[in-house]
């Protein structure tokens, strides 16, 4: 008991520091539904430029492409997906910007 | 000898262009593709869309989707023919035979590992018909109303 408290009290070594962050994480978080890649789960292959339905809900009111820590998505699809709504937009299907 | 590859062209058309103008243009596009031996595998008409931003003084157009067989030498034709005609507002060529190869090979892949992981589980490699049915409803992706929103810190 002692011994940790002096040890905590000694200026924060490294390791009491890092101990003391834990806890503070620890208590921050809260339930978080945990993102999943959605194009991983549904098993999507290939993302096609001419699907808009499913191209649409990564594309904001303001028309700017969900960035992958709001949508969860991983990398790889990210980059596939990043085609497909460049793709979409030269053809009108997905807008470049809007207001 | 170029080898033969797979295309998207799609293209976009004013909404008031009559049946036979549109005719009219599949026709030269289908000349020009005839021209390079290549062949038209499906042609597609999406209708009237309205345009994700104006382009020009149009909202709205009509979708015609091509996917075509052909050499890439087509692809350069048929993009300087396009750009050329007044009727067409918007045209775009997509080469699409590797993305899709890729994406049969992740199919295959998948499947594969699947049944072998059910075999080492002493399992048919093909799942049956109740399990399927059994997945689909044990719904574990916690997006249901249960779940709830609990806001804040706690």
């Amino acid at each position: 008991m002692s011994d940790f408290d002096n040890r905590d009290k000694g200026g924060g070594r490294g390791g009491s520091r890092d101990k003391d962050d834990k806890k503070g994480g620890g208590r921050r978080t809260f339930f978080r539904r945990r993102r999943v890649c959605k194009f991983c789960v549904e098993k999507i292959d290939y993302i096609s430029y001419k699907d808009v339905k499913l191209i649409a809900s990564f594309v904001p009111e303001r028309g700017k492409i969900q960035p992958r820590r709001i949508s969860g998505v991983c990398a790889t699809h990210q980059r596939a997906l990043q085609r497909a709504i460049k793709r979409a937009r030269q053809i009108a299907l997905v807008p470049y910007v809007s207001e | 000898m170029s080898a033969v590859r797979q295309y998207e062209l799609i293209y976009i058309v004013p909404p008031e262009t009559t049946e036979e103008a549109l005719a009219e243009l599949q026709t030269q596009v289908e000349a020009i593709t005839q021209r390079f031996s290549a062949t038209i595998e499906k042609t597609e008409n999406w209708g009237r869309r309205k345009l994700a931003y104006e382009i020009g003084p149009h909202r709205d157009g009509i979708y015609v989707l091509h996917v075509i067989n052909g050499p890439a030498a087509l692809v350069t034709e048929l993009d300087r023919r396009l750009r050329v005609f007044d009727l067409v507002i918007r045209h775009i060529v997509v080469r699409v035979d590797l993305d899709l190869a890729i994406a049969e090979r992740a199919r295959t892949r998948r499947k594969a590992s699947m049944s072998a992981r059910r075999v080492r589980r002493g399992l048919p490699p093909e799942p049956t018909e109740q399990e399927r049915i059994r997945r689909s409803e044990d719904d574990d992706d916690m997006d249901g109303p249960e779940m709830g929103f609990r806001g804040g810190d706690r």
